[in-house]
């Protein structure tokens, strides 16, 4: 499969000299897209045999994590730090460059912690460490991750042949089960769920999701029609494949986005959602460092051209929705999300004081303010882990940072003048905080003025850390100020609010804090001052707020669109909300509660500035739109015009850019698209490609989506095969709409479905399956066809009254009614059946004797019926030997006959029983229960094979001249040679047993009359039935042995046995459950083998083509019984009795001084095996009694 | 089998033969039994550092097919006979099973291990404990009870059988060979036959006979 592509040696790090293949262009271009990053990052960069340290020195917890402790083996792992290694990538480097939220497919992993793995996001394989990397397995993506494994090895797996796999789509129901799975998890499985609604970005993640699924779906028929018409060069197909491979791995990246994007959403949502800080205190106590999702949200190394495209695209959006600062405010918090804006609204007078009843005590304020910040600080700083990021956002977010931080300080505040004796300490860490702000303010302030007009509209990593050291930075002075608080609150006790001030203006006041420590109260920021004891901190503080103020101030080029905007702002807010989309006007919400937060102000300082880096970002979109859908497209554009009537000219030019952008063909050629190697499409590519012509195909796989389907509770193979599954997934597998379904399969469900489900169980899933693919239009006719033909095939083949009766009143009345009601002629015909099987016995139509084996053997080779029955070797004496015997005379011997002619009379006595075992009788290992009383083939075959190795035995021994017994051992070895020539393997068992068993083997005067061309013939005989490693010659002659043939049962017995013993009867099914155990599912693996054993045993079940001699099957018979009469079961002792009174020991003549010391010896164990040292005794010394 | 093991051979292999009313399935319960694999019935094992190469003849299955019982003790220079402790009746077969396996390979002092699976059903135990140790003392061979699905005792068994063998392993080197038993053409079996008739005669404290 990969046979294409270019091999890179280990150059650098691989620490296995292992030479590992890349999906060749593919890497290329995503390294050289990690190369722009890279020249900047490459922190950690050194030639490692070890992996590199771990990033975060604070974190060796997680150090410890990843590698010490991991006794599992994580199929997912995704990075959470970058990891680019130093030297130039060169094509024989094998090392991984990652990005931070890469999530990568493992291969393996080296003890030294290198893991050999697959980049999704570029397809690209090497080395890379696994320090760097946590596990991925969030549960909702549990599904779609475990398919891609499965698709991962079905499409590289050479063991099954491409036909069957491509044959049909089955293969790509895992994948589309998968991203089923998740949407369902996440709520957004369709267009309407209120998620999508509400979000764009989720609602524009899940699109490209689906067309990317739409897309491997199309490959797929591609294939599949391909390899129909038999147009397959090889090349192709496997060019194909690899393509397949990589949407794969798209589709799942496209999965992890989407599910960042929503944990975000979620995240950040959660808290606001109750609009007032007390829950927000219960429900997240916000770590100071997000989780690795958040910060992941918009990168991945081949992601990041899409991603830029989509951010900027959000941006343009901006562009176009911008007419105004407020439209501003509203996209860039939608792009932060809507909790934000909520978050602001509770700071607004109104909702604030709708609630004061119970949050108003200051310790509940403290929290929840805390929590805001924390919450802030937390996005922001997750954020800032992106390689890069827009300016909007970082302004965006440093403003969010800074007002929740300045609410939180004027709580701290509060406290502080509510007792000033109690609070030195927590005036400095008031102090502490507040410079910490200042900083963080004044850094972000410092970026985003060092604006190159002509550089990208990303923050460079370089000032990313440096702003995580201030942000960092803030949120331990917010812990310890916080800390100091609510101790100073303990001591103090806690106080409401309302005390100080009554009804809105408490809050109003906390506004005034707020406003106050914004820049636009000289008043407060004074009084703030002059508390600090630096008490400069309020004034650098306010230059810098007036900074914002100031477009003046900005060396940036596109000030000039941003003096006149504050009316712009103004305007926008007036503008009728109802013409924008709904985010939008959430976001105008957010404008709101801005404005009215600075409106008790004269000017309105920082939103300009804001507005200064929007207008970059404008000016920026156009190169990266590229990731539009043209629905969203036009719903913009004429929100655009909409909204542009009150703007003005700067504004209409902004706009015109903006309907530019949006018309302009220039979309399909982004950067990012001309590095894309054509299997690799880009983002933008496929989203073109959606707008253009294959909505339909993504509207087809979303209907596929909605449809109600079992699949993900299937478990399979790397062959392919099911493994696993819950009844329901099982049922729909047997019911397939796409293909006939797999013969094995069919075979092995009818066989053993009643060991992990009854009939009547059985009936109702199948009745189930017959009603909720109503649903689903496309595919309800066939399957409800497939319904009634499994159903019928059961009836008519399977059907097993005694246990299946139950089952039948469900079937009729399905019949009746449900089918019959669709399709009258075929619930018809059911109810016939359903008659005729409870008042017939036996199937209804014989099944095929060997239907699960007859795709290995060739019927050709069966000899053919025509060919002449070979003539018994029966000599005339021979016969009226047998006819006197009949008439009462005496009973001819063994040696009378022919060896030939007595092997195959035993042959088609054996093979008459062996043909008639039925395959449930092997089930459940349940020949040796209950006596074998439901398996009486199997017994009856047992039976016989002990009973030819009793007579061989009695035969042998019947005899008291050494000569005639030589004479018939060499008779039965002849007959066991002649069972080998007619590959009776359970005949040639039985002889040889006998004749090499202790009781046989032993008569050693006896052997020394048999030839040693016999002996050298027995031995030869013997080799085969060795049951030394696990009957290996035995296996190895069977093994694609042609009929006809009677195996030795015994094994396949063993076989069965260990198969029902040796495996589980469930499985678990991880991610599908609803507990962390996920579900407990059929494990049909161990039925597809008892079902694989079955059927190899009734491939041969083949009757031999030989004449029966009436005669001699009636003196085999009567040898049997009287063998059988005579020795009652204690055969084995009989015989090794006449044994020893034929040829008596004679080592115990040997060693006759030591039997006195042994007569006083263990006395009881003589006792129990006073048989033996009877019969010893009996030879040895005359004097023991019997 | 192989050739006459010196003493000091690295790896010494073992047939052990697995036999008794209670399937006793060594590895149970792993992802995928395939039992129809060759290798699925060897395992190494290591006892007292002394590498040992164990082949497991388990019969499981083929209780009827008596005739059988012969051909695979005589495999077997241990032998491993498992009862369930939740049937009386599993225990009771087991002494007709150590009688034959004592006559087939005429030798009493036999590896033998005593197993009562099952133990994981300790509520459904129907064999005392007190019975399996008095069986075992009069037998003179060790009585473990294990669990294969718990995979509780399961290693130990193996590894007291190996030692078992390897002692007498050890011990028949010390001794030349006699040929008194005649076997026409089990030839693979014949130095294990030999083996143990010679012990059985150098060990002066065997029983030699009898009632009288």
């Amino acid at each position: 499969m990969h046979d294409d592509q270019d091999y890179r040696s280990s150059l650098r790090v691989a620490p296995l000299a292992i030479q590992k293949t890349d999906l060749g262009s593919e890497s290329e271009s995503s390294q050289t897209a990690d190369d722009a990053s890279q020249a900047s990052t490459n922190l950690y960069s050194t030639d490692h045999i070890t992996p590199p340290s771990t990033p975060d020195g604070s974190e060796e917890d997680l150090d410890a994590q990843q590698t010490a402790a991991r006794p599992v083996f994580h199929n997912f792992l995704r990075a959470f730090y970058p990891f680019h290694p130093n030297f130039a990538i060169s094509d024989s480097t094998v090392t991984l460059p990652l990005n931070e939220g890469d999530v990568v497919l493992v291969h393996s992993i080296h003890t030294n912690g290198w893991a050999d793995g697959t980049l999704l996001v570029s397809g690209a394989r090497g080395w890379l460490p696994t320090n760097y990397c946590e596990a991925y397995d969030p549960e909702e993506m549990r599904n779609l991750l475990k398919a891609l494994l499965n698709f991962w090895d079905l499409l590289r797996s050479t063991v099954t042949s491409d036909g069957d796999i491509f044959g049909n789509q089955e293969f790509m129901k895992g994948i589309i089960a998968g991203v089923r799975f998740l949407l369902e998890r996440t709520n957004c499985l369709t267009r309407e769920a209120s998620t999508i609604q509400r979000n764009e970005i989720l609602r524009r993640g899940r699109k490209s999701l689906l067309s990317e699924l739409s897309s491997l779906v199309k490959t797929a028929k591609l294939l599949q029609e391909m390899l129909r018409s038999y147009l397959r060069a090889d090349d192709n197909v496997n060019e194909i494949i690899d393509e397949m491979i990589l949407k794969a791995f798209k589709i799942v990246v496209k999965g992890v986005r989407f599910l960042d994007v929503l944990e975000e959403e979620r995240r950040l949502r959660a808290p606001p959602a109750v609009n007032v800080m007390a829950t927000l205190a219960e429900e997240t106590y916000v770590p100071p460092t997000p989780p690795v999702e958040s910060t992941a949200t918009f990168e991945d190394a081949h992601g990041q051209g899409q991603e830029a495209g989509s951010r900027s695209d959000d941006n343009s959006h901006l562009a176009e929705g911008a007419q105004t600062n407020a439209s501003t405010n509203k996209r860039l918090s939608s792009v932060t999300h809507l909790p934000t804006l909520q978050d602001i609204d509770c700071r607004n007078p109104v909702p604030y004081a709708g609630i004061a009843c119970r949050p108003n005590r200051v310790s509940e304020r403290l929290n929840s303010s805390h929590d805001t910040f924390l919450s802030y600080l937390g996005s922001f700083i997750g954020r800032l882990h992106l390689q890069s990021q827009s300016r909007p956002e970082l302004a965006l977010a440093i403003k969010q940072s800074a007002t929740s931080g300045s609410e939180l300080f004027a709580v701290i505040d509060t406290v502080c003048r509510h007792n000033s004796s109690e609070s030195e300490s927590l005036d400095q860490a008031r102090t502490a905080m507040f410079d910490h702000i200042r900083d963080l303010v004044y850094s972000a302030r410092d970026i985003l003025s060092a604006v190159d007009p002509d550089a990208e509209d990303i923050i460079m990593p370089q000032d990313n850390s440096r702003l995580l050291v201030a942000a960092t930075g803030c949120v331990k002075a917010a812990g310890e100020c916080v800390a100091k608080a609510k101790w100073v609150l303990e001591r103090i006790g806690d106080f409401d609010f309302e005390n100080e001030q009554t009804g809105l203006g408490i809050s109003l006041e906390v506004f005034e804090k707020v406003s106050e420590s914004r820049p636009r109260t000289p008043e407060t920021s004074d009084a703030l001052v002059s508390k600090t004891p630096e008490a400069t901190p309020e004034v650098k503080r306010s230059s810098k707020r007036s900074s914002r103020h100031a477009p003046l101030d900005k060396p940036l080029p596109q000030i000039p669109g941003a003096a006149p905007q504050p009316e712009n702002r103004n305007s926008a807010q007036i503008s009728p909300p109802a013409s924008r989309p709904q985010s939008m006007i959430i976001g105008e919400d957010v404008f709101s509660v801005a404005s009215s937060v600075s409106s008790s102000k004269p000017s309105l300082p920082p939103l300009p500035r804001l507005r200064t880096s929007i207008s970059l970002e404008e000016s920026y979109s156009p190169m990266t739109d590229n990731s539009h859908d043209s629905e969203y497209h036009s719903s913009f554009r004429s929100d655009t015009t909409s909204s542009s009537a009150g703007s003005n000219s700067t504004y209409l030019s902004r706009d015109s850019e903006s309907s530019l952008v949006s018309q302009a063909p220039t979309r399909a050629s982004t950067p990012d698209s001309a590095l894309a190697p054509k299997s690799q499409p880009s983002m933008s590519e496929l989203s073109v490609d959606g707008s253009a012509g294959t909505s339909e195909e993504v509207d087809d796989v979303e209907s596929k989506l909605l449809e109600k389907t079992f699949a993900h509770e299937l478990m399979f193979n790397k062959e392919g095969h099911v493994t696993g599954g819950s009844l329901p997934a099982l049922v729909e597998r047997l019911t397939t709409h796409e293909s006939t379904p797999d013969a094995v399969f069919v075979s092995a469900f009818y066989l053993t479905f009643r060991l992990f489900c009854s009939p009547s169980k059985l009936a109702a899933a199948l009745i189930d399956r017959f009603e909720y693919v109503g649903d689903s239009i496309h595919m309800a006719s066939p399957v409800r066809l497939r319904v009634y033909n499994v159903i019928k095939g059961w009836l008519e083949s399977h059907w097993r009254d005694s246990t299946d009766r139950e089952a039948l009143p469900a079937i009729r009345h399905f019949a009746e009614f449900q089918l019959g009601s669709l399709l009258p002629s075929a619930g018809k015909r059911l109810v016939e059946l359903a008659d005729r099987v409870s008042s017939t016995d036996g199937s209804l139509v014989p099944r095929l004797v060997s239907s699960m084996g007859k795709t290995s053997t060739s019927t050709a080779q069966y000899v053919p019926a025509d060919v002449p029955l070979p003539n018994p070797v029966v000599t005339r004496s021979q016969h009226n030997l047998l006819s006197s015997w009949k008439n009462g005379g005496a009973s001819p011997c063994v040696l009378d006959f022919e060896p030939l002619e007595i092997a195959r009379q035993l042959t088609l006595k054996q093979m008459n029983i062996f043909c008639s075992i039925l395959p449930e009788e092997l089930l459940g290992s349940q020949w040796m229960k209950k006596g074998g009383i439901d398996s009486p083939n199997v017994k009856a075959m047992s039976g016989l094979s002990t009973d030819v190795s009793n007579v061989v035995a009695d035969t042998i021994l019947q005899h008291s001249d050494v000569k005639k017994r030589a004479a018939v051992i060499k008779q039965w070895i002849k007959i066991a040679h002649q069972c080998l020539h007619l590959n009776n393997y359970d005949g040639l068992m039985a002889i040889i047993c006998s004749l090499n068993s202790s009781i046989i083997s032993r008569l050693r005067k006896t052997w020394e009359f048999v030839s040693p061309k016999r002996r050298e013939m027995l031995q030869a005989l013997q080799t085969i039935v060795e049951p030394s490693n696990n009957n290996k010659v035995l296996r190895a002659r069977l093994q694609g042995h042609i009929p006809p043939c009677l195996p030795f049962l015994g094994m396949f017995l063993t076989d069965l046995t260990f198969v029902d013993i040796g495996n589980p009867a469930t499985k678990q099914l991880p991610g599908a459950g609803h507990d962390e155990h996920g579900l407990t599912v059929v494990n049909f693996d161990k039925h597809t083998r008892t079902a694989k054993i079955i059927g190899e045993l009734q491939r041969f079940q083949m009757p031999y083509r030989l004449t029966e001699v009436a005669d001699l099957q009636e003196w085999l018979q009567s040898e049997i019984v009287r063998v059988k009469e005579s020795e009652q079961g204690t055969s084995q002792i009989t015989y090794y009795r006449k044994s020893l009174m034929l040829e008596p020991r004679e080592n115990t003549l040997k060693t006759p001084v030591e039997a006195p010391s042994a007569q006083a010896n263990h006395g009881q164990k003589a006792d129990l095996f006073s048989w033996m040292t009877r019969d010893r005794g009996q030879q040895n010394h005359a004097t023991v009694a019997i | 089998m192989a050739p006459r093991p010196g003493r000091y051979q690295p790896a010494r292999e073992f047939h052990v033969v697995v036999l008794g009313a209670a399937q006793f399935v060594h590895n149970e319960w792993i992802e995928s039994y395939d039992p129809t694999i060759e290798d699925s019935y060897r395992t190494q094992v290591n006892v007292d550092s002394r590498p040992v190469v164990l082949e497991i003849l388990d019969t499981a299955g083929t209780e009827q097919f008596v005739a059988m019982r012969d051909l695979y003790m005589k495999t077997g220079q241990g032998f491993l006979l498992v009862f369930s402790i939740t049937s009386a009746s599993s225990l009771a077969e087991l002494a007709g099973l150590r009688d034959e396996i004592i006559r087939i390979k005429d030798d009493e002092k036999v590896p033998i291990v005593i197993c009562g699976n099952k133990a994981d059903l300790e509520d459904q135990r129907s064999v005392p404990r007190t019975k399996g140790f008095s069986i075992s003392q009069r037998w003179g061979v060790p009585y473990y009870e294990s669990s294969a699905r718990t995979k509780t005792n399961v290693d130990e068994v193996f590894v007291d059988l190996c030692r078992q063998m390897l002692r007498r392993d050890d011990a028949s080197e010390t001794y030349p060979e006699d040929s008194d038993r005649f076997d026409p053409y089990s030839y693979k079996y014949y130095k294990d036959k030999r083996k143990s008739r010679k012990s059985q005669n150098k060990d002066p404290h065997r029983p030699r006979c009898v009632v009288l």
